[in-house]
C-alpha cells in the first residue's frame, strides 16, 4: 500500500528544503512573504514546484513529492506569521 | 533505581498556539491533564525526564535520519513561533544510554548540536516540575519512511528500561505523540478514533506487548506514525496497565494522555 508519509523522491529535495526552510528558518520564512520568487530562485526550484507553491496546493505540491507534513507545518508556519493576532498563546 | 514515573502526553502545536479553527474548552481539558501530570512528574522527583519523541523533520533534515537517536550534549534548545527554549541535559545520562544501548546491539546515532523539536517542547512546557529538572531527548524517527518498525521500537524500550534500572539516577520516562491524526494529508478531518480507543482499551489492561505486533502500514493506515513513541515506552513498562487521564477527540487529533503506576508515587530513594 502507498503510506501517506511516503519516502520523499530525491528529485523533490529543492522543494522539500524551501518548505523545510519555511517551516524552521523564520529569516528564510520573512524574505518568502516580502518576495516569494526571489526566495523561490534562491533555491532553484523548477516551474512545476514554483507554480504548485505559489498556488498553495497541497495535492499538488504532494504529487512533486513533497512531504506531507512539511506541506502541513510550512503553511502553519505561514499562517502564525501572516495573522499573529489569529493565534491564542499559552 | 527503578523507573520513578511513565507519562504519555500529546504535543500536537495547536495546544500551545491556538488557532481559530480550535476548541477552546477541548484544548483547556487536555490542558488540565498536563496539570494533572505535572503533579505526578513533582511528587516522583525524578533527576531527568528521559523524553521519548520523534522530530518534526526540525533537528534531522535530509542530511540524517536516523531511526533511534540520543541527544547528548549538555544543554539543548529550540524555537516554535514566539516561544524560545533552553534545557539543561542530563548528560552522564545520556551518555550512558548511548554506550549502553550500543552494548546492546542498537546502532543508535547521537548528537550534541540539534534544533530541538516543539514535541519534546510542548509536553515540556506544560509538565516541567518547578524547579526544573534536566531532560534527555531520545528520537525515534516516525515521519521520514523508512521508519523502524514496532517491534524493533518495542525492543529498544525494553532495553532502555534495562539500561535505566542500572543506573543510580530517578527517571521520569515520557512518551510524546499521537494519537490518531494525519497531518498534511487528505485524512486530516478524519482521524480514526475507534482505532485510538480500541488501543487504549488493551493498555488499560496491561496488553502493550501487543503494539509490538503492529505493522508500520498498520500505524500509518490509521493516523498513529508517532505511537511508535509509546511503543517504545511500553516496551520499559511492560505489563503495567496504562490509566488514561484523558482522551479528547477534536476535528483533527486524538489528544491522549497517558500514566502508568511504575512506582509508588514519591517514593524514597
Amino acid at each position: 500500500m502507498t503510506t501517506h508519509y511516503f519516502f520523499p523522491p530525491a528529485s523533490a529535495y529543492p522543494l522539500n528544503r524551501c518548505l523545510f526552510l519555511l517551516k524552521s528558518d523564520p529569516a528564510f520564512r520573512a524574505r518568502y512573504l516580502v518576495d516569494q520568487e526571489a526566495a523561490m530562485a534562491e533555491l532553484g526550484l523548477d516551474d512545476p514546484a514554483r507554480s504548485a507553491l505559489q498556488a498553495g496546493e497541497r495535492d499538488r505540491l504532494i504529487a512533486l513529492g513533497a512531504h506531507p507534513y512539511l506541506v502541513f507545518m510550512a503553511d502553519l508556519r505561514l499562517n502564525m506569521d501572516r495573522k499573529p493576532a489569529a493565534f491564542e498563546h499559552f | 533505581m527503578p523507573l520513578v514515573a511513565a507519562v504519555a502526553c500529546p504535543h500536537t502545536p495547536q495546544l500551545l498556539v491556538r488557532p481559530e479553527t480550535e476548541d477552546r474548552a477541548l484544548v483547556l481539558r487536555v490542558h488540565a491533564a498536563y496539570a494533572q501530570v505535572k503533579r505526578l512528574l513533582t511528587e516522583a522527583r525524578p533527576d531527568a525526564i528521559c523524553l521519548i519523541a520523534g522530530d518534526h523533520i526540525e533537528g534531522f533534515f535530509l542530511n540524517a535520519v536516523p531511526a533511534f537517536a540520543v541527544y547528548a550534549g549538555a544543554q539543548v534548545s529550540g524555537q516554535f513561533g514566539t516561544y524560545s527554549y533552553t534545557f539543561p541535559v542530563h548528560e552522564p545520562l545520556a551518555r550512558g544510554i548511548l554506550e549502553q544501548g550500543i552494548e546492546r546491539e542498537f546502532d543508535l546515532a547521537y548528537s550534541q548540536d540539534i534544533r530541538l523539536d516543539y514535541a519534546f517542547y510542548v509536553p515540556l512546557h506544560f509538565t516541567m516540575p518547578a524547579p526544573p529538572v534536566p531532560i534527555v531527548p531520545l528520537y525515534v524517527n516516525v515521519y521520514l519512511p523508512p521508519q523502524p518498525t514496532p517491534r524493533r521500537c518495542y525492543a529498544w524500550g525494553r532495553a532502555l528500561r534495562e539500561i535505566l534500572d542500572a543506573r543510580p539516577e530517578r527517571v521520569a520516562l515520557m512518551a510524546s505523540g499521537g494519537m490518531s491524526h494525519y497531518p498534511g494529508t487528505d485524512r486530516y478531518a478524519s482521524p480514526d478514533f475507534d482505532w485510538d480507543r480500541q488501543l487504549l482499551a488493551a493498555l488499560t489492561e496491561g496488553r502493550g506487548v501487543e503494539t509490538a505486533r503492529l505493522t508500520g502500514e498498520e500505524l500509518d493506515k490509521a493516523g498513529n506514525v508517532e505511537l511508535r513513541t509509546w511503543i517504545t515506552l511500553l516496551g520499559a513498562v511492560g505489563k503495567a496497565r496504562a490509566e488514561v487521564v484523558c482522551y479528547e477527540p477534536s476535528w483533527h487529533h486524538g489528544n491522549a494522555v497517558v500514566t502508568w503506576p511504575v512506582a509508588p508515587s514519591g517514593a524514597a530513594r
